[in-house]
């Protein structure tokens, strides 16, 4: 079947609508459910509702990441909007059974509030979700990402055919450049000054690119959207491909993502089915075709120009600009690069507006902004929110809070090319133009959240070998310089720190900044300033003090037993792993400093907080003073 | 856990029913019904027994074993016959092969024979897949396949890893021929990206993230466990090449930090204490 009018795409809306009260079980299939047992749930689910002759009432639909990721495998029931969490196979009759045959909810496989402990039966009613605005992620959960109806159903491909039937490339520029959307990909360029810089260089041959490489070592925005709404990304290439004037398009995706890859591939086959892709797009005369390019593990890949080599088949090392790739980009052709979630907004914004857009966020900062909430969070996982909400809410009321017992340390932000925010700023509201004053950045979307048990130093020295090791090796600021910084942070961890070691590491940090070519380089010195910006005192503790408070730097810490606070429970010499804790019940305990390798498995286990932390010579230092 | 088992008998009914014997038992079983296929099968897969018939049309079991010991002198080996005679016999058992099960069998005997070949070690040690044991023609295919479209080098290392399970030498040097470039390029191309390896993999490909997410999450200690446990480093091998370790920089399951990745498989919030109960599930 070919679509070729708006109204083709309302016959398909109102025949999928038509089925909006059907009774369907959306099972999340994304990457971390499916690692969690989805597949073999379905199939217990699946013949749970067979045994119950309710196979034709109820249909098992796998959607992408529902963004709760810790609490999978999860699903929801449509359309009374049920939450189960933490499934297993067993869990699936229990349900077919409860749920479906007595029509009674069950509570054991409820959320439960983190303070009352009660069972929350509605996805809405959780504070996770509903402190949440869903804009690039509106299709998570609700469609299966494998069906184009499904998708069209919400409203999909509308935004491309007013596109393509209606607007020139000026007003979709416009529209884009009202809106205020900046890239959601680290830098946070307009997006519609991008295409309106690409629009107007001449020529026929032009490139439309949306950039999945997704380098952050611990977020995952890009992959949740690839795998859950495939066709959002598309529907955003198309109009700005009509915008630029680009009738070829790539998507740049990591191979560490095959669920995403292979989403997107049967994506672009039935767009093409449907006549949405390929030749005389809706009868307007547009053509764009779009490859799905697999990238190899680099990840000065996601970096614009070092992306088009890629493409080009070549190393992928960044070339200086200008020229800039408006002009001569993949193939030396004038292209565009968008993030994925970049192009996720561009469908909504062209159907509501550039004013409905502005009404999230705020004045520099528009709309909304997906994080990867990880670390030390009660509740983790995907999450959007509009700019301007403050760090503090997204820390508290959305992920919860911290662990009883743990404190919060700090939040990063901006993987290797951000940095550390401690708590004395969690009030600062999420806007570019804040953020970067904190000496991190906003950044695609990474927010862990760092407790007590994270060594700063330790933190550093993790991203500093991250981009030591992804440095491409062009400049030698950049290849040089970050072994050098890591090679210091290193010998500060080990305990061979020394006086003057964290002015050194700024000037170098300087150098670094000043002379790299690409972002990679000028912005890897950010982890290490800003953690010695606002925790210079862990930094001291390390190299004059020889320790570290949070027992990361096995060298620089000493684990031993408050005798005024021990209850002699007896829970940390059970936990030891080599029995180093001696001690009668009821009795404090003692550790035997010889035989204790550091594994911390009695400062998790003690419940009164008796096992403490002090520096590596606590103990030596006692015998001196005697 | 169950070893992955070829069957060849061009009787159609003995694979049918030896593949569920052993797969009721555990095993991952695969069957053909020629000498022919087994060899297709063979150089895709890796196996640790084959079972075979020796009288079959075209080529006969013989030939097969021949063919095995030629290329693959590790693989272990049951012969299945009903045609038992003494020459048969004697030649099959001069090719070296591990044991011998005269048909008809009982289920049970069949079972207890191979899980005895399996528990011996195989008759040579495993190459380090060094013996570059790939399929030429379809290597040359891929490049052809692919020749004429620019900027294809990355999309055909790629289908190239993926047929051989990494990059040799040898292989650089095909490709580079298909391609019609010079093998410095491949090179410089293979080496720049983390996702090539020049090195085989073990059957077992464990991969530990060192992400951000994980890393908080103390994945450095799953990754010296995991080391101590296999006894070996990070872009190893162990001597048996089961197991492969490779670190990776987030798989995208952030949310179940920190993350393991065995093969396919992915093992969420890990315990550092506890991984060598996750390898358990593979040895
Ligand atoms: C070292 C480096 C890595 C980058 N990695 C990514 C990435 O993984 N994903 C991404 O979208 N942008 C990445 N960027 C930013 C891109 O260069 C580019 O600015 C962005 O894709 C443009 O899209 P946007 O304007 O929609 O954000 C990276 C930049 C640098 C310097
Ligand atoms: S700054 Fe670093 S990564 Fe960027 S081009 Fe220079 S050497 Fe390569
Ligand atoms: S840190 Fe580990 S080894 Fe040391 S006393 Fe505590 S439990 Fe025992
Ligand atoms: S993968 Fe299921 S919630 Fe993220
Ligand atoms: S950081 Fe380990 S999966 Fe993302």
């Amino acid at each position: 079947m070919t679509i070729s009018t708006i109204d083709d795409l309302h016959k398909i809306k109102e025949r999928e609508n038509a089925k909006l009260n059907d009774k369907k079980i959306m099972l999340c299939g994304g990457t971390g459910c499916l690692a969690g047992g989805s597949l073999k749930i379905k199939a217990e689910l699946e013949k749970g509702l067979e045994q119950n002759n309710l196979k034709d009432d109820v249909k098992v639909v796998m959607t992408g990441c529902n963004g709760f990721c810790a609490h999978g495998p999860l699903m929801v029931t449509h359309p009374d909007g049920v939450f189960y969490e933490q499934l297993n196979p067993e869990a699936a009759p229990k349900i077919i059974e409860d749920h479906y045959v007595k029509g009674q909810p069950i509570e054991r496989y409820m959320y439960r509030d983190t303070v009352t402990r009660k069972p929350v039966s509605i996805l809405n009613d959780i504070p996770f979700f509903n402190n949440q605005i869903l804009v690039a992620l509106k299709n998570r959960g609700v469609i299966d990402p494998e069906n184009i109806d499904e998708y069209i159903a919400k409203d999909g491909y509308v935004a491309a055919a007013k596109a393509l039937t209606s607007m020139t490339p000026k007003e979709i520029i416009k529209e884009i450049k009202d809106s205020g959307l900046r890239g959601r990909g680290g830098a946070g360029f307009l997006t519609g000054l991008k295409w309106e810089l690409c629009s107007v260089v001449a020529g026929p041959e032009k490139y439309i690119l949306c950039n999945g490489d997704e380098g952050d070592p611990g977020a995952f925005m890009d992959r949740s959207i690839m795998e859950a709404d495939p066709h959002v990304v598309l529907e955003g290439m198309i109009i700005a491909a009509k915008a630029i004037g680009a009738n070829y398009g790539y998507i740049y995706v990591r191979a560490e993502y095959p669920l995403a890859v292979k989403r997107l591939r049967i994506a672009v086959q039935q767009a093409k089915e449907y006549g949405l892709l390929g030749q005389n797009i809706l009868g307007t005369g547009f053509d764009l075709d779009i490859e799905i390019y697999l990238g190899a593990g680099a990840y000065v890949c996601g970096e614009e120009t070092a992306l088009m080599r890629s493409i080009e088949g070549k190393r992928g090392s960044p070339i200086p600009r200008p020229p800039f790739p408006v002009e001569k980009g993949v193939w030396d052709k004038p292209s565009v690069l968008n993030n994925v979630e970049t192009f996720a907004n561009v469908p909504q914004i062209i159907i509501h507006g550039a004013e409905w857009f502005r009404s999230m966020g705020t004045e520099k900062s528009a709309g909304t902004k997906v994080f990867a909430l990880t670390g030390a969070a009660l509740n983790t996982g995907l999450i959007e929110v509009p700019f301007g909400i403050s760090l503090r809410r997204i820390v508290d009321d959305i992920g919860g809070g911290l662990k009883k017992g743990r404190y919060f340390k700090a939040l990063q932000l901006g993987g290797p090319s951000g940095g550390c925010i401690p708590e004395q700023l969690l009030d600062l509201p999420v806007t570019y133009e804040d953020i970067v004053k904190t000496g991190a950045i906003v950044g695609s979307g990474g927010m862990v959240v760092m407790d007590d048990t994270n060594c700063m130093v330790n933190l550093a020295r993790f991203f500093l070998e991250f981009t030591a090791h992804e440095s491409c090796g062009k400049c030698t600021p950049c290849r040089v310089g970050t072994r050098v910084m890591l090679n210091m942070l290193t010998e500060i961890t080990l305990g061979n720190g020394r006086e003057g070691d964290i002015e050194l590491l700024e000037d170098l940090a300087a150098d670094i900044r000043a002379a790299s070519l690409c972002g990679l380089g000028q912005t890897a010195p950010n982890p290490v300033l800003t953690t010695i910006k606002y925790f210079r005192n862990e930094y001291e503790a390390h190299i004059r003090d020889r320790w570290c408070y949070a027992g990361v730097c096995k060298n620089l810490c000493t684990f031993y037993i408050d005798e005024s606070l021990c209850t002699g429970c007896t829970a940390c010499a059970r936990a030891c792993s080599t029995s180093c804790i001696a001690g009668e019940k009821k009795k404090p305990h003692t550790i035997n400093q010889s035989a204790c390798v550091q594994c911390r498995s009695c400062f998790t286990a003690c419940k009164f907080g008796a096992v403490k932390i002090g520096s590596a010579d606590k103990f030596k230092q006692q015998e001196v003073s005697i | 856990m169950g070893r992955n088992i070829l069957v060849v008998d061009d009787d159609d009914i003995i694979v049918k029913s030896c593949m569920a014997v052993l797969g009721s038992d555990g095993h991952q079983v695969s069957g053909v019904t020629s000498a022919k296929e087994a060899m297709e099968l063979i150089k895709k897969n890796t196996y640790d027994l084959i079972i075979t018939d020796i009288i079959m049309p075209t080529i006969d079991g013989l030939e097969l074993i021949k063919w095995l010991n030629d290329n693959y002198p590790y693989l272990r080996i049951i012969v299945i016959t009903g045609f038992s005679s003494k020459a048969v016999l004697r030649d099959a058992i001069a090719l070296d092969i591990n044991d011998f099960l005269p048909k008809p069998f009982f289920p049970q005997t069949l079972i207890d024979t191979v899980n005895r070949t399996l528990s011996t070690p195989p008759k040579v040690p495993v190459p380090q897949k060094t013996v570059e044991l790939f399929d030429t023609e379809r290597l040359l295919a891929i490049t052809q396949q692919y020749r004429k479209k620019r900027g294809a080098l990355i999309t055909v290392l790629q289908e190239a890893q993926e047929l051989i399970g990494y990059l040799p030498a040898s292989a650089q040097k095909i490709i580079a021929k298909g391609m019609k470039i010079p093998v410095s390029e491949v090179y410089a191309v293979v080496s720049f990206y983390s996702f090539f390896s020049m090195k085989p993999m073990g059957k077992y490909n464990v991969r530990v993230c060192q992400g951000t997410a994980c890393y908080v999450k103390r994945a450095n200690e799953i990754l010296n466990n995991l080391q101590k446990d296999l006894g070996i480093n990070e872009g190893e091998i162990t001597q048996d090449n089961l197991f492969s370790l490779e670190t990776v920089r987030c798989i995208g399951a952030c949310g179940l930090a920190p993350v393991v990745v065995i093969d396919s498989d992915t093992f969420g919030k890990v315990d550092p204490a506890k991984t060598n109960e996750i390898l358990k599930n593979y040895r």
